[in-house]
């Protein structure tokens, strides 16, 4: 195993580099993940060689690049378990996805009482689409708290899961917390009470196996870029009667069939929702990134995780006026620890770290809700993904005791 | 300039209690905030009637820059007039604090500063306030 990890961490070329003078160490990839050469390759291959606009033009580089990135949706659509590629949309990240579920289905669905579901510990790209939606339906967002640990109460969610609730939104992962949320069983839940379930996987389908189907919900979004994928490409899937009903927010070229002065023709689903040029290259280089995350296996990284994050909290632990947000058993979180030093700021602890060549992490991580419901100002996190290892969790913890020594 | 934010000299600015706690009877105070870092400052001083700043004292919680800055800045202003303090700009604070700053990091040495103009600003209205309210009498 630890000679397989060698052989993967040699593919990410960025690695290499030096910061301030000491080994990188990338503890941020809840952020953004890195990049593995396959996927840098398969980038810089659509451009040195297929380049070209899809669905347009008749010539041979036109279909090739066509037929790319329609190979990359159905490589999606298999990684997530879709019914058909046609439930994928390509969007330019999460946020892209989840502004298209809320303003696509959420404006011509919600109605004035209608409740949206959530908790307080959802990324701001989760919540404010919705909080805009309601502004202009007359409907309205509901949070759940989360237990002290960061787990959702499921007989809390029950309680809140009202007639009013028309969709339920939430984080399949948090990005602060780790926790992984039962969408499953919510789904189920929500089903029963005839509410949509839209899932931001944003902080899960780099880290864990995900069929959409088994989990039961209705929308799942997910960017590309922190799953090893170039930035600018995300995905929303959605199943297909509900995608067949949503309105596209993006109009122009290459979303509709036909324009006749004053009417036009949608183009089908999923092409209605990508009017304009789409990031072809960006596909390209998520499906590399599919390959690459498929040949190491996604059971593979979530043992990984599992073992970092468990070394991670326990040494982590071990630092006095040190806490960790979140719950503290692996099998219910993501390989991301955030954590509060007593007395300091978490800018101070990343800009030590970052002398010390450790990329983390700091500030409120586009969860203020979440924050301030704990009455934090702040955290720093530190993230691992497959490249990771354990020495770089003793150089995290050394450069923890380092800031700590300098500013207590 | 150095790069080295948390050298010696400037952890013992951070640590010490110079300027740092809260005035008896201030002539203005501000809470200053930046919210996307959490970090949260109060700025108070003491303006005499010819319009110089006999004391000053800054309180919150905050990251090094931010509280170093604050020290520096309230520590430079003690004895010096409103005008003096109005004309300030984001580059005499940093030739104060003597560091080479991350573009990331300028918006924590600059809250301060922001604080500053604000407690004058609202200082010169309350008195404009003031004046007006005796000159209706």
């Amino acid at each position: 195993m630890r000679r397989l990890k060698r052989k993967y961490m040699n593919d990410f070329p960025i690695l290499n580099r030096k910061i301030n003078g000491k080994d990188l160490i990338y503890l941020d990839s809840a952020a953004t993940s890195q990049k593995p050469v396959q996927v840098i390759d398969a980038v810089t291959d659509y451009y040195k060689n297929h380049n070209a606009n899809v669905h347009r033009g008749v010539h041979t580089l036109g279909d090739e690049s066509t037929e790319l990135y329609e190979a990359a949706r159905k490589r999606v659509a298999s990684f997530i378990g879709a019914v058909t590629p046609s439930e994928i949309v390509f969007t330019n990240n999460a946020t892209d996805s989840l502004n298209l579920v809320a303003q696509g289905w959420g404006l011509i669905n919600l109605k004035k009482g209608d409740v949206v579901l959530t908790t307080v510990a959802e990324h701001n790209s989760n919540v404010l689409p919705w909080e805009y939606i309601c502004e202009r339906t007359g409907s309205g967002v509901e949070y759940m708290e989360l237990t002290d640990e960061g787990l959702l109460d499921m007989d809390v969610f029950k309680s809140k899961l009202t007639d009013k609730v028309k969709v339920v939104v939430l984080s399949h992962a948090s990005n602060v917390l780790g926790t992984i949320l039962p969408v499953k069983q919510i789904s189920e839940l929500a089903k029963e009470k005839g509410a949509l379930v839209v899932i931001d996987g944003s902080q899960a389908v780099p880290h864990i196996q995900v069929n959409v189907q088994s989990l039961g919900c209705d929308f799942y979004a997910f960017s590309g870029h922190k799953m090893l994928g170039p930035m600018g490409i995300g995905v929303l899937w959605g199943r297909r009667e509900l995608l067949s009903n949503m309105i596209p927010i993006r109009f122009g070229g290459g979303m509709v069939l036909d324009v006749d002065k004053k009417t036009y023709e949608l183009a089908e689903v999923p092409e209605c929702f990508e009017g304009g040029t789409p990031d072809v290259a960006g596909a390209v280089g998520l499906a590399a990134a599919i390959d690459y995350l498929d040949d190491y296996g996604m059971e593979n990284v979530r043992k990984h995780e599992i073992e970092l994050t468990s070394y991670a909290i326990e040494k982590l632990r071990t630092v006095k006026g040190l806490w960790i947000l979140g719950p503290h058993n692996p099998d219910v979180r993501t390989g991301l620890i955030s954590f509060v030093i007593d007395g300091i700021h978490s800018h101070d602890v990343a800009s030590i770290l970052d002398s010390e060549g450790i990329a983390v992490r700091s500030g409120m991580h586009c969860a203020m809700n979440l924050h301030k419901n704990m009455q934090i100002s702040s955290s720093t996190r530190a993230s691992f993904y497959i490249y990771n290892t354990l020495e770089d969790i003793d150089k995290l913890l050394a450069g923890i005791e380092k800031a700590v020594g300098l500013l207590k | 300039m150095d790069d080295n934010l948390y050298r010696e000299e400037l952890m013992e600015v951070y640590k010490s209690t110079k300027n740092r706690g809260t005035l008896v009877s201030p002539s203005v105070e501000v809470l200053e905030k930046n919210p996307l870092c959490g970090d949260q400052i109060k700025l108070q001083f003491e303006i005499s009637e010819d319009g110089i700043i006999t004391d000053a004292k800054f309180d919150g919680s905050a990251c090094a820059v931010s509280v170093i800055s604050s020290a520096y800045l309230m520590d430079n202003l003690v004895g010096k007039s409103i005008e003096h303090a109005k004309k300030l700009t984001k580059e005499d604070l940093m030739g104060l604090i003597g560091i080479n700053l991350t573009t990331s990091r300028v918006k924590c040495a600059t809250l301060a500063l922001e604080g500053l103009k604000n407690a004058i600003g609202k200082y010169e209205n309350g008195k404009s306030n003031t004046e007006n309210k005796n000159k209706n009498r």
